[in-house]
């Protein structure tokens, strides 16, 4: 379970997010939505730690995972991101093999045990919807794949070190028509074994995939709530006018 | 003039001035190839000079050469490429930071001769190395340490902050992120810097003077605090000061094809290297 509580973010001094609280059940698919720039991925990005890498950056609030603040010194950060894996918008597989890429993530966290990782490596693939496409060519570069075929390997990239979270920015911005409906099935798939949070900017995509769904703007939580009562009720007025493309 | 005109006439002008400098060097190189091929045999690569420098062959000299290769990219290479990754991935771009990279770039600057009489001052006397490989070859490794950590860093930078992300994400460390992800991609280029230190440090004459070069030493080295005798410097030598010079011209001709080609060889080895890394990277 994800918990924020009155997240204040800074970027130097621009107030990226303000006084943000929200709580995201586990097992369930919750969708940010928000015009450009509102903080959607900055928001992302807390809950695995990404924004430690932004010189300059400040926080204030708790963000609690699994009933831990994250950004307590006694949580290490890289077993954190073990626990809350993330997609990115642009699919960046690594310059290896298919078999490597998914890997990865086992051997830098210590799994030297062979047969464990070829057999994580199976069915994270499989867990992706991959595994029929890659299965023969496994030791090939992952650069060979296609676009949505990479995104799908960082996906299975990302299971094979067994989180119970998964970040996805804006997972299918980068794909065509069919490997976007490919990933949204997966995610439905997905969701009975990982919380998924995700953003995107495609409304029609929040509404076919999530449970719940944030609206962001200009770094605040406008409105969040069950995405069905989102899409044909929202409370707020710029809610509406956001969803029925008056504004953004 | 329509621009189409001005277009032709400017590309004409750059294809004149490119063709112009590759016909140069295709000069020298057939001018050293045609005045030192007929030296080189099989006896000149492999005997010591003889008759006060007017015969015998070149060996010591090659062998003293590579040695100096060697040492300095065995000293140098580790130091830069270690100094360029902190650099660039641990250090952030605070003031000590930026104080080391103007440093560093000033220190290429500097005239090697000034290199060879700071080496002279550090290894040879107040280390007590006396004249030796391995004086010269830190002397070398200093003047070739600039140019290592520029291509390094500039080798590192040119990868994409997503590769880290990536690796970050899944919960590797920075560290495993470097050895892992970041330098094999950016080894290719690294190689590159390397190569032009090895040009470098195969033709340098000035370091190598007061800190490793023999005048005349017909012997192979025993170990790393011998003095030798190197390429360049044997070159100038024989060119210069030798004891009859219009005989030994044979051997300057002769002497300048070897160190090309030596330094042509290491080149090729370089390129392979750089080859097989680039090929790892893509499909392994
Ligand atoms: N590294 C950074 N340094 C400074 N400001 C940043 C940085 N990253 C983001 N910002 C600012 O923070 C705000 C929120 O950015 P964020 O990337 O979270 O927006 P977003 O909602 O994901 O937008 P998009 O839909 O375009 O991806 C923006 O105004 C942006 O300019
Ligand atoms: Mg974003």
């Amino acid at each position: 379970m994800i918990e924020t509580k009155h997240i204040d973010f800074y970027y130097g001094a621009f107030h990226a997010l303000k006084d943000v609280s929200i709580r995201i059940e586990p097992h369930t698919v919750t969708a940010f939505i928000g015009p450009s720039g509102c903080g959607k991925s900055t928001f992302l990005r807390l809950f695995n730690r990404m924004n430690d890498l932004i010189d300059g950056v400040r926080l204030t609030g708790e963000c609690i995972v699994d009933g831990v603040n994250i950004y307590n010194k006694s949580v290490q950060v890289d077993d954190l991101r073990k626990k809350v894996g993330m997609v990115f918008q642009k699919p960046n597989p690594f310059p290896k093999s298919i078999f490597e890429n998914v890997a990865y993530g086992l051997r830098v966290n210590d799994v030297q045990n062979k047969a464990f990782i070829t057999q994580r490596v199976e069915e994270s693939l499989k867990s992706a919807a991959l595994w029929e496409e890659v299965k023969d060519k496994l030791k090939k570069s992952a650069f060979e794949l296609s676009g949505g075929q990479q995104q799908r390997l960082c996906i299975a990239r990302a299971l094979a070190v067994s989180p119970s979270i998964l970040l996805m920015d804006e997972p299918a911005s980068a794909l065509d028509p069919i490997s976007t409906s490919k990933i949204e099935e997966l995610i439905h798939v997905l969701k009975q074994e990982y919380t998924i949070v995700i953003v995107t900017h495609n409304m029609q995509q929040a509404a076919r995939v999530s449970d719940r769904t944030g609206f962001f703007m200009l770094g605040e939580l406008v409105e969040y709530s069950d995405t069905k009562k989102m899409f044909l009720n929202p409370e707020k007025v710029e809610t509406q006018n956001y969803i029925t493309g008056r504004f953004g | 003039m329509n621009k189409r005109k001005k277009q032709r006439i400017a590309f004409a002008i750059f294809r004149l001035l490119s063709l112009v400098v590759v016909g140069i060097l295709l000069w020298i190189l057939g001018f050293i190839i045609y005045r030192g091929a007929g030296t080189i045999s099989w006896e000149f690569l492999t005997s010591a000079p003889t008759d006060g420098m007017t015969g015998g062959g070149i060996l010591p000299a090659i062998v003293g050469t590579l040695c100096l290769v060697a040492g300095s990219v065995l000293f140098a290479f580790p130091v830069g490429l270690m100094s360029g990754i902190y650099m660039n991935e641990y250090a952030g771009n605070g003031f000590v930071v930026k104080f080391i990279r103007v440093m560093t770039n000033n220190l290429g600057g500097i005239p090697s001769i000034v290199f060879g009489l700071f080496g002279m001052a550090l290894f040879v006397n107040t280390f007590g190395f006396g004249d030796s490989i391995i004086a010269g070859s830190f002397t070398l490794g200093l003047l070739i340490l600039p140019l290592i950590i520029r291509t390094t860093e500039e080798a590192l930078k040119a990868i994409p902050q997503s590769f880290r992300s990536g690796s970050l994400a899944l919960g590797a460390s920075r560290f495993q992120t470097i050895v892992r992800v970041t330098l094999p991609m950016a080894f290719p280029n690294i190689v590159t810097g390397l190569i032009l230190s090895i040009g470098r440090v195969s033709g340098e004459t000035a370091p190598i003077l007061f800190t490793v070069a023999a005048y005349f030493l017909p012997r192979l080295p025993h170990s790393i605090f011998d003095q030798v005798m190197a390429l360049p410097y044997h070159l100038y030598v024989v060119a210069t000061s030798g004891t009859d010079i219009e005989a030994s011209r044979p051997i300057a001709y002769g002497t300048a094809l070897t160190l090309i080609v030596i330094v042509l060889l290491m080149n090729l080895l370089a390129g392979l290297l750089r080859r097989y890394f680039g090929g790892k990277v893509k499909t392994d």
